[in-house]
């Protein structure tokens, strides 16, 4: 299973799994479950499931690990909603 | 305009949700020089939260008036000036900070200027922070609490209306766990 998941982040992947893998990683954090459930490309971190900032620095070393990618600062400037994360997330994979 | 930002730390709660000997915690959030000082000090874990709250309360004083959102904690460099007294440092401009701690939170206020205005500051249970406020705004200007509304800017600052007067100049409201707290100034 392992050697599988890690084989697929490497293919190219589509907004709708990044989304479903994303969607995986923040639960920990999620304190809207309302929120949650709604969860979208427009969903912002924050607003919308009142995450604390303290957390998004898990979230960021999480999307690093489980997509095996590098996150410059300039990049986790931006990533605050759904879609900034899937667009840095499909750049450094892409990269 | 004078703003002003806070950050309430449950300790509590720091200790078990985020690891900041976590790989990549600390690179992602501090300065190399911040990074220096947690770990030369006596208690890296609270310095690590001071720190945060720190770079918190002045980024929540800053985007009050850029009305801009971002996370670049590293562009927020924090210096411990005494016990409580702290500066930040954000693209030249100078962020001061008072922090207060017992064993169960840590409180940091930011202001834009070293000027010690009139503010007003609790810290409680985040679900009657609104309650809170209303009420101390309501005596403060003389009105009933439940004649005063809140409402947000688009950044999700917190002002707060008495009709169509804005009664707040600042405010600014932070919660973690089991503490909420707030702290704003009138206009």
């Amino acid at each position: 299973m392992r050697v599988y998941s890690l084989k697929n982040t490497q293919n190219k992947m589509t907004k709708e799994e990044i989304i479903l893998k994303l969607t995986t990683l923040v639960k920990p954090y999620v304190q809207n479950e309302e929120g949650f459930k709604n969860m979208s490309e427009d969903t912002d971190f924050i607003n919308d499931l009142e995450i604390n900032s303290a957390n998004l620095v898990d979230i960021i070393l999480d999307v690093e690990d489980e997509f095996n990618i590098e996150i410059d600062n300039d990049s986790m400037e931006k990533m605050l909603s759904v879609k900034a994360t899937v667009v840095v997330i499909q750049e450094k994979m892409n990269a | 305009m004078h703003n002003i930002g806070n950050d309430i730390v449950d300790l509590k709660l720091a200790k078990t949700a985020s690891s900041w000997r976590r790989k990549g915690f600390l690179e992602k959030q501090f300065t190399k020089r911040e990074r220096e000082e947690i770990h030369a000090s006596e208690d890296p874990f609270l310095k690590v939260w001071l720190f945060w709250s720190m770079k918190e309360a002045a980024y929540k004083c800053y985007t009050q008036s850029v009305k801009k959102r971002f996370f670049a904690p590293q562009k927020f460099e924090c210096s411990i000036l005494s016990s409580s007294e702290g500066l930040v440092v954000f693209k030249k401009m100078k962020f001061y900070t008072s922090s207060y701690f017992d064993t169960f939170h840590l409180h940091t206020l930011a202001r834009e200027t070293q000027k010690k205005g009139k503010l007003f500051c609790a810290v409680g249970v985040p679900k009657e922070l609104n309650k809170a406020i209303k009420k101390r705004l309501a005596a403060a200007m003389g009105i009933l609490p439940k004649e005063i509304e809140k409402r947000k800017t688009l950044v999700g600052a917190p002002l707060f209306y008495h009709e169509k007067i804005r009664l707040t100049k600042s405010c600014s409201i932070s919660h973690h766990g089991d503490y909420g707290a707030y702290l704003f100034s009138l206009k």
